[in-house]
């Protein structure tokens, strides 16, 4: 086996998995600071991606590149209006109620979706500079892969450099463990939970429009991703973005691999691992269990 | 009196009062009041056996489905309202139920009969591996456990298709041709029903019931006294995964068939929402909301495309603003009267 029969594959997974995460780590954050499992970002996400196809209509050149900002905006704005319309009402409620809400907003908007773009199934392809395939150690590599995890990479940074580096991280990390403290220390709680809650949705949305030109994009992709997204939430463990990393890996891997070697069986390996961990580690990998 | 409903869903809650309401009415019962309690179920049975003659063919096979779907939503509730784990993971029995008929059939042309009755015994089987992997993670995690384990479900009667002929499903003709007349099949469903309603009401008003309402209220007291946290809430499961599987046999009388989707998360998310709509505070609120909820849907995709938009907005109004479901809220409100009359 040499180098180059690894490479295409590899690179597969990884594209994969960097999708999955920057998905995964809005979810992530938000249940992170608000203790939150929000079903409606698998909303964000569609709405992000039928966007950008819809202005990629409008203008084959420009129209993924507006999109870029766009569907984030747009995303983040459905974001805070759920926030502060719904979820602000019922965080003092338990999780099974917030939950529900969650779900019943999830199918709210996708019957809206289906009123704005239909049923079929629409498409967009990347920009012409990261069209084609490139040659890797020997061996063809699709650009837009590396696009992809180049944007993992970025999301990835940016969350890491946002929750460590900076004032509104460490607020971030303080509402978790004592809400009421941050609020006595002078901390608008309730702007922060609307804030936090604004940026998963624009990574929602975000991860809609880079996903868009490798993906169909059509009605039901709402619940889909919100599985996959949950079993790289859990198995990495609920609210770590560093486990969301960690998750979208093992799943990326798993499935590629899977898909070559056991197609008939890969799917349900997946739920298998996720079961295994929950059984072993109930809180994942790299999270902190419940207190 | 208290509610015990949504207020106390998570395990652990000490808040809201006392542990077991259902059986503290305002009046020791007499025997004045034991008749009239039994009167409201027997006449509702008498109805409902009396529609079986009434009602047009097509109605009567809706409620042969709505019959499942309230047993379903019952069983499910026996964890929801009295255990308050919120199993996210139901369908795995329902579609067990269904396929154990399906497959019997096929595969070693089982008579109705006996893979009705085997039903609720393997979704108890099955129940007890699954309960113990589940019960281990508490709150959100068990209920992500257990979706995790209907996703499973699904993909393996999906991609296993030499023996469950993957998501085309299993069709044919397993239910004895008197069963497919929509008059007996309701009468037959509707037998099954009350019978496992009543089993159901014995269970939640047993020693065992209280119990597990003993146990979602204040856990750590309960262990502190001694009881078998792990054990209760395990035979509560296997209990409710035997009924769900018995719904999904009933379910099969109305569609005469099995199919993937029967299992998967979704499918799991019905018997929640119908309690939640229904009162998931109260014994006969999941049922009611199976009724609503499935009438609803089918005179719904007549007029209307935007079904699941109707059911979400339902759905928020009921969890945001009257989170005790219709039964829970009416009985708030025949309080009240009656409180009011009282005063007087």
């Amino acid at each position: 086996m040499d180098l180059a029969s690894l490479v295409t594959p590899l690179v597969g997974a990884l594209s994969a998995a960097s999708s999955l995460f920057i998905v995964a780590a809005g979810l992530t954050l938000v249940f992170g600071a608000l203790r939150l499992i929000n079903l409606a970002h698998g909303s964000f996400y569609m709405y992000g991606a039928f966007l950008a196809t819809t202005l990629a209509a409008w203008s084959a050149h420009t129209g993924l590149w507006i999109a870029l900002v766009a569907s984030p905006l747009l995303a983040a704005g459905m974001g805070v209006v759920v926030e502060v319309g719904v979820l602000r009402r019922l965080y003092a409620r338990e999780h099974l109620t917030q939950l529900l809400a969650t779900f019943a907003l999830l199918l709210i908007f996708a019957d809206l979706a289906l009123r704005f773009w239909g049923k079929g199934v629409r498409g967009v392809s990347p920009p012409r500079v990261v069209r084609g395939n490139l040659e890797l150690a020997g061996a063809p590599v699709p650009l837009y892969d590396l696009v992809i995890i180049g944007a993992a990479v970025v999301v990835g940074g940016g969350l890491w450099l946002l929750l460590s580096r900076t004032t509104l991280g460490w607020k971030i990390r303080a509402v978790v463990d004592d809400p009421e403290v941050l609020a006595a220390s002078g901390v608008n709680v309730r702007l922060l939970y609307t804030g936090v809650f604004a940026l998963g949705a624009l990574l929602a949305g975000l991860s809609g429009v880079i996903i868009a030109p490798q993906q169909a994009v059509e009605p039901g992709m709402d619940a889909q991703i919100i599985v996959a997204a949950f079993i790289v939430a859990v198995i990495g463990g609920l609210g770590s973005i560093t486990g969301a990393a960690v998750g979208a890996l093992i799943i990326g891997i798993v499935e590629t691999m899977g898909a070559s070697w056991a197609p008939s069986w890969a799917s349900t390996f997946i739920y298998l691992l996720m079961i295994l961990v929950l059984a072993v580690r109930p809180w994942g990998l790299l999270g902190t269990p419940e207190r | 009196m208290t509610m015990y409903g949504p207020s106390g869903v998570d395990v652990g809650d000490p808040s809201e009062g006392s542990v077991d309401p259902a059986e503290t009415p305002a009046r020791p019962p007499g025997r004045t009041e034991l008749v009239p309690r039994l009167l409201g179920p027997i006449a509702l049975v008498v109805v409902m056996a009396a529609l079986g003659f009434l009602l047009s063919d097509n109605v009567l096979l809706t409620l042969q489905e709505v019959l499942a779907l309230a047993v379903f939503a019952t069983a499910t509730n026996l964890l929801l309202g009295q255990a308050g784990l919120v199993s996210f993971g139901q369908a795995v029995f329902y579609g067990l139920g269904a396929y154990t008929v399906a497959l019997g059939w096929l595969h070693w042309q089982l008579p109705f009969w006996a893979t009705f009755v085997m039903a609720p015994l393997l979704g108890a089987l099955v129940a007890v591996p699954i309960g113990l992997v589940a019960l281990r993670a508490r709150r959100l995690y068990f209920a992500l456990s257990t979706l995790a384990f209907s996703e499973l479900a699904y993909q393996l009667a999906e991609s296993r298709y030499d023996f469950t002929k993957g998501a085309n499903g299993v069709f044919g003709a397993f239910v004895p041709t008197a069963l497919t007349y929509p008059r007996t099949g309701y009468l037959f469903v509707l037998a099954v029903t009350v019978a496992s309603l009543l089993l159901l009401w014995k269970v939640n008003h047993s020693p065992f019931g209280l119990v597990l309402r003993a146990i979602r209220e204040n856990r750590g007291r309960m262990q502190a006294l001694g009881v078998n946290v792990y054990l209760h809430q395990l035979l509560a499961f296997v209990i409710s995964g035997a009924f769900c599987a018995l719904a999904g046999a009933m379910f099969v009388v109305y569609s005469q068939s099995s199919y993937p989707e029967l299992l998967d998360w979704t499918t799991s998310g019905g018997p929640v929402f119908m309690a939640v709509i229904g009162g998931m505070g109260t014994f006969l609120g999941p049922a009611v909301g199976a009724f609503i909820y499935q009438f609803g849907h089918d005179e719904l995709v007549r007029y209307v495309s935007d079904w699941q938009l109707v059911l979400g907005v339902v759905l928020l109004v009921i969890v945001m603003f009257w989170p005790d479901g219709l039964l829970g809220g009416l009985g708030r409100l025949a309080r009240l009267l009656r409180k009011r009359r009282g005063d007087r």
